[in-house]
């Protein structure tokens, strides 16, 4: 099985690298790694793209880490145990809407609410999508927060309270702590999830081709960048770029998911320590 | 007479529909040691949690009746409205049936409780830490290694050192729910002479399922069957 997994894993990279390899000469990478898409006037640079995706997941990061983290206390120390089990279950019913229904949310709610709020440009932007990635991530972030959080062990928790501790003392002495692993995974999955998405992108980030100045600028995503070029290209230098694009995001995933192994394997091999030891 | 420093006046426990304790009065001496048994499922560990309502930590349960302590010179309703439970928690420290250190340095296990209690002065921390392994006899076997992971200590070590953390805050009433149950003859013998030396200083009120052990230690024996106390005597 484990086998099987790598073989698919790897001979899709090299399946991209061979689709993609015209372009992966010295020459050709100066010209995709440039900063201009505009393909009519020979200009094939994928910058603005990984500019625009770093940007919309760094602030869904940023709205979705802190949401999470808020909900998943809530749930697991703060609220009594009926309001938690609907909170948790709605939560678990959020993981299942499809990303278009979000995007609809965002088309027709958010975006004109940004437009207005801000009072320039379409609302379609770096902002807009960030928060409607945040939405769309944060749900199985709370999941993740929540098991890791029951995972530290009862004896401690009760032993901590025995001792005279409070709420905020379990949370921040022995749940954060215990659960630090937990919400790296958490934080990891967050980040693959917002980086794959296709569709919250090319519906609400705007898909401009010029690098953002502001979190107010519409973007285009290297998913979105696939998604558009594969529907109206076929076999020209513009459509190898998508592979280059594709190989990005593979490296991109492949970086999280080893820092995922390493985390998972520091903690069966340290346990918990937590952050006063 | 020995002035009484817990008293129990009708105390009943319910999880959810279900009556755990059934209408107890008992009474407990100053610096005494007491031991409460039965036989398993009788309430005896229950009885133990409503008196420093580490109980109410569990959703669907209830209590019935009074609980007065002596603290702080005051003999105190601890169901009175308005009672802060971590300042309970720290005047009734507890002991478990398995030694639960934290995930930490042996340290940080008796220093946590001190600055959660709001102690932060380094030198007062370190001043406590110190006496209280010299009290519990741990101090020559530890005082090399206070920063190693305190999980690294054998069983009787680990569960001197989560006494020596409830002791830390100085309480007036310590807790035991079978402190020797999980430990082997020699570490059992070193945690009974620690409890001898211990009341001096404090009440302890101890569960046991070891009647030899509560003929060596215990003043006095009070026995709860199905959730009701059925016999309570004074050794002396």
């Amino acid at each position: 099985m484990t086998a099987a997994c790598v073989f698919v894993t790897l001979g899709i990279l090299v399946f991209m690298l061979v689709l993609g390899l015209p372009l992966l000469t010295p020459d050709s990478l100066h010209l995709i790694f440039a900063s201009e898409w505009a393909p009519d006037r020979g200009l094939f640079g994928v910058l603005p793209f990984i500019y625009g995706t770093l940007a919309i997941v760094s602030l869904s990061l940023l709205f979705a880490v802190p949401l999470s983290l808020g909900n998943a206390v809530l749930i697991h120390l703060l609220l009594p145990p009926a309001a938690a089990g609907l909170l948790h279950r709605l939560i678990k019913m959020m993981t299942g809407i499809p990303t278009v229904i979000y995007g609809f949310v965002g088309i027709f709610l958010l975006v004109p609410f940004i437009r207005e709020w801000f009072g320039s440009g379409s609302g379609m932007s770096i902002l807009s999508a960030g928060l409607l990635l945040a939405l769309l991530i944060s749900p199985t972030m709370i999941l993740i927060f929540v098991e890791s959080f029951a995972a530290v062990p009862a004896g401690h928790i009760r032993a901590l309270t025995a001792l005279g501790g409070s709420l905020r003392q379990r949370l921040f002495y022995l749940l954060l702590p215990g659960a630090r692993n937990g919400i790296m995974t958490g934080i990891i999955l967050g980040i693959g999830r917002a980086l794959g998405d296709t569709m919250i992108a090319l519906m609400v980030a705007g898909n401009a081709t010029a690098r953002p100045e502001s979190i107010l600028d519409p973007v285009r995503t290297l998913t979105a960048q696939i998604a558009l070029v594969m529907a109206a290209d076929f076999d020209s230098i513009e459509f190898k770029t998508i592979f280059v694009c594709g190989i990005l995001l593979y490296m991109w995933a492949a970086v999280l998911t080893l820092t995922l192994r390493f985390l998972n394997h520091g903690s069966v091999k340290s346990g918990f320590r937590g952050v006063l030891s | 007479m020995q002035e009484k420093i817990i008293e129990i006046e009708k105390l009943s426990f319910y999880y959810e529909e279900s009556r755990v304790l059934n209408q107890i009065s008992a009474s407990f001496s100053r610096n005494s040691i007491a031991a409460v048994i039965g036989a398993s499922g009788s309430g005896k560990s229950t009885l133990l949690t409503t008196i420093n309502r580490l109980c109410d930590e569990v959703a669907g349960t209830r209590v019935t009746g009074r609980v007065k302590i002596m603290l702080d010179r005051q003999k105190i309703d601890i169901y009175q409205p308005g009672i802060s439970l971590p300042w309970l928690r720290r005047k009734v420290g507890m002991v478990f049936q398995i030694p639960n250190p934290l995930p930490m340095s042996i340290y940080k296990n008796l220093t946590l409780p001190l600055k959660m209690a709001g102690i932060k002065n380094r030198g007062l921390q370190h001043d406590r830490v110190e006496r209280v392994l010299k009290d519990t006899f741990l101090w020559a076997e530890v005082k090399d290694r206070l920063r190693e992971d305190a999980r690294t200590l054998s069983g009787g070590q680990q569960q001197r050192l989560c006494i020596a953390r409830a002791l830390i805050l100085e309480p007036e009433v310590l807790l035991l729910d079978e402190p020797t149950s999980s430990l082997d003859e020699c570490a059992v013998a070193e945690i009974e002479n620690l409890l001898l030396s211990l009341k001096e200083s404090c009440t302890l009120l101890m569960v046991s399922h070891d009647l030899a052990q509560v003929e060596r230690v215990a003043d006095t024996v009070v026995e709860i069957a199905d959730g009701a106390l059925v016999g309570s005597k004074d050794k002396v």
